[in-house]
């Protein structure tokens, strides 16, 4: 039976206590979009389902109540945590949406640093946990850029990258075990094992599905050991992106394992390197850590590999010291981009897609081409790469436009989707993938079947499976 | 009626945001090192840039032109900013290489005009960064080159900059121009409207609250806290039309000016640097409800500071 805003509300309190369920208008409204719709969040113009309630779950048990309650009424459901998503993962696509916001579970469970391994509950800031960790000489290994204010659950969720990737992997390797909320409020846990090889490994299911199949309330995260007084750090500047990937496959393919290993296109050279890169300069840079020994021998071994490439010249290292020591955002670097934004109309955004190394410079000269041609008002088109692996890498697209002749309303559909569009449509030509680590969110959606060809199968199964109702963040992953 | 000729001057500083708190610890010996972080427009400077565009746009509207020029002392690290602004509109581009070791240009930068002198020293000055070339606590150097630059080259006659840079942060210069001008200031300045027949319409700050005047250049606008902090961006083809367009490279030399030895002369030394500690003492309210928080807030924190109210 469809239920009415104030049942879904009163049902709601019933669970949690009035407490914990808001129903402000203003953080409603906010809460109906995320970062994918930032432009619109700044003028505060709104045009997505304004959600029913915001709930503040603080236990697993009461996360299971809210989805028994919300299947019991076919009421859609947006699971969240730190709030940083950029894709549409987070919107609203349906009215009267309830969104379940983890963020007030926040402890972390145990630090075990015999066995490496960190629990924590899904509202747990990475920052938090990590600041834990570092005290004991430890480190998760993961640091993407959200780091300040993701939180781990969504961070799962998302299928997150950090920036030492190279080295520690993505979310998806460091996950041991994890705790989950099915529809039906089913509570499954995934015990924590160094591997296991009893049948398909079902932390899969769970990682990365972008609160479409369950709601993540626990996770278990292994630990390393932190030596940055080790670290060494490489840079260059170059003049062709084609040298610079062939180098990063080099690196790779000669099996260094760099916690960091980038280069960057002129454009987006020109954003953080312009103090020492002239502006048709490309910029390769690594870092090098672990234990002194293996540090020292992946930067040599990395720099007689670069030495190979005669186009590259070496920069002083500090620079890019000094560099990655200020990559991180947190609030106060969000909020003020948010004003840049706001007064000049010119809107950064970014879509992150992987290929293996034979289509990585097709794929980037070829959707750089066609944006710069068929979008109006570009300020500025680059990109980079920055997590590789043994038979491909990223390529990171970063590119500003101005906003003109419409209002914040209309910037997706008159920029950013068609830029997305061009983006996905030269990925797939190629066999790429059209999502490397942000998740497919609402944004990238419409093109789910085409990114999994004939496994789509097996996805969509998983789908009708889980969430027969179809109650789990309508129109993530799966498009309405 | 004719033209406004104006000009902006800026400065391309360190991002000094992004230095480490270590940076910081080290420099009351070893003085700041700030070569290795990015650089960024002076905050003052990028609201000047932007209102100077803004004023543009609205003269244009009145059937004014107003002729924009942007002038920078410094290394190369200040072309892009120049290519950007010329890019934006600026018709005019230029940087005097000053240094503490004497005049220095580039001769290798496409699109990249050089004057006599600098020409003449033929030292290729890549390497050469503002924080590096002793201006940084010389104000008095840095207005007389800005007066010598009006004067001798530009021949403007309304001048628009930062009220302050830093890391001198002194705020004398916008004066030291004026007075080697002749030429009225208005400081704190956040907003420049044309009114049509040459004068402008300048708002600025007072201690009491915002002053609206009526001026006719020539004059100097010290630009403040306005609203606007954020330069616009120029589109790709925007950049690509206007890509021939040359950024003059000055020395000190080519104004008449020997720049070594009015850095001999400026009175201002740092000798020292000393730390402020900004922290501030915080508390985490423990509480069951939001309710109890709130009430634990208003009676620990809240109620003693309205009573003195």
């Amino acid at each position: 039976m469809h239920l009415s805003r104030e049942a879904i509300v009163e049902g709601l309190q019933r669970i949690v206590g009035p407490a914990d369920v808001i129903t402000d208008r203003r953080i409603l409204v906010e809460s109906s979009v995320d970062n994918f719709r930032k432009l619109q969040n700044i003028f505060d113009v709104h045009t997505m389902p304004v959600p029913a309630a915001i709930v503040m779950a603080r236990s697993t048990e009461q996360v299971a109540a809210i989805l028994r309650f919300a299947g019991e009424h076919t009421i859609n459901v947006i699971p969240r945590t730190g709030g940083t998503a950029t894709e549409g993962g987070l919107e609203s696509a349906v009215p009267d949406s309830i969104i379940i916001d983890g963020s007030a579970m926040n402890r972390i469970v145990d630090i075990d640093a015999y066995d490496m391994q960190a629990t924590c509950q899904c509202g747990v800031p990475l920052q938090a946990l990590e600041d834990r960790v570092r005290e004991l000489g430890l480190t998760t290994g993961h640091s993407p850029q959200s780091k300040p204010v993701a939180h781990m659950g969504g961070l799962v969720a998302t299928r997150s990258i950090g920036q030492f990737s190279t080295l520690y992997g993505g979310i998806e390797d460091m996950v041991v075990g994890l705790e989950a909320v099915f529809p039906g409020g089913i509570v499954t846990r995934i015990k924590n094992v160094p591997r296991r090889a009893a049948g398909p490994d079902i932390r899969h299911v769970v990682i990365g599905n972008e609160g479409a199949l369950c709601f993540i309330t626990e996770v278990t995260v292994k630990l390393f050991p932190y030596f940055p007084e080790n670290n060494v750090f490489l840079g260059y500047t170059l003049k062709d992106m084609k040298t610079g990937f062939e180098v990063l496959r080099a690196v790779m393919v000669n099996g260094y394992k760099p916690s960091v290993a980038r280069v960057y296109d002129p454009g987006d050279a020109g954003l953080h390197f312009s103090h020492f890169a002239a502006d048709d300069d490309c910029v390769l840079l690594f870092m090098a850590e672990g234990p002194a020994g293996i540090a020292k021998a992946t930067a040599d071994g990395i720099a007689a590999i670069v030495a190979g490439f005669a186009e590259c010249t070496r920069v002083d290292s500090a620079y890019i010291e000094t560099w990655f020591n200020d990559l991180c955002w947190g609030p106060d670097k969000i909020t003020a981009e948010d004003e840049r934004i706001r007064q000049t109309l010119n809107v950064n955004r970014t879509t992150e897609i992987s290929a293996d190394w034979s289509s990585i410079n097709d794929i980037y000269q070829a959707a750089r081409a066609r944006i710069i041609a068929e979008i109006p008002d570009i300020t500025m088109m680059g990109g980079h790469s920055s997590h590789s692996y043994i038979n491909g890498t990223n390529m990171y697209f970063n590119y500003f436009f101005n906003v003109v002749g419409v209002g914040p309303e209309e910037e997706t559909a008159k920029y950013y989707l068609p830029i997305i569009g061009i983006i996905c449509e030269e990925t797939l030509k190629r066999g790429g993938s059209i999502v490397h680590h942000h998740g497919m969110g609402k944004a990238r959606a419409p093109w789910v079947r085409d990114e999994y060809g004939s496994s789509y199968y097996i996805l969509e199964t998983l789908k009708h499976a889980f969430d027969p109702e179809g109650i789990m963040n309508k129109g993530t992953i799966f498009p309405l | 009626m004719s033209a406004v000729r104006v000009l902006v001057c800026f400065k391309v500083t360190p991002d000094f945001e992004a230095l480490r708190e270590a940076d910081w610890a080290a420099a009351a010996t070893q003085g700041v090192q700030t070569r290795y972080v990015r650089r960024v427009l002076n905050c003052f400077d990028e609201s000047a840039l932007e209102l100077a565009l803004g004023l543009s746009d609205a003269a244009a509207r009145l059937g004014v032109t107003v002729e924009l020029g942007a002038l920078s002392i410094g290394g190369r690290e200040v072309d892009p900013y120049l290519k950007t602004l010329v890019a934006l509109g600026y018709e005019r581009a230029a940087r005097v290489a000053a240094g503490a070791d004497g005049d220095i240009a580039d001769t290798d930068a496409a699109g990249v005009g050089v004057g006599a002198a600098a020409g003449a020293a033929g030292v290729d000055g890549a390497g050469l960064d503002r924080a590096a070339s002793g201006l940084d606590f010389a104000p008095a150097v840095v207005a007389s080159i800005i007066a010598s630059y009006v004067l001798r080259a530009d021949h403007s006659d309304l001048l628009v900059l930062g009220c302050r840079s830093g890391p001198g942060d002194g705020g004398t210069v916008p004066f030291r121009v004026a007075e080697a001008l002749g030429w009225p200031c208005l400081t704190r300045v956040t907003s420049i409207e044309p009114l049509g027949d040459g004068r402008l319409r300048v708002g600025a700050m007072v201690d009491d609250g915002l002053l609206r005047v009526t001026l006719r250049p020539p004059c100097v606008l010290a630009v403040g806290n306005a609203l606007v902090s954020h330069l616009r961006a120029p589109t790709l083809k925007d950049r690509l039309e206007r890509r021939e367009r040359r950024i003059d490279v000055l020395a000190a030399a080519d104004l008449g000016l020997d720049i070594a030895a009015e850095l001999r002369r400026e009175a201002c030394v740092p000798t020292a640097l000393e730390t402020i500690d900004r922290r501030r003492r915080g508390a985490v309210i423990a509480g069951a409800t939001p309710r109890d928080k709130a009430r634990t807030l208003f009676d620990s924190y809240l109620s003693d500071l309205i009573e003195t109210l």
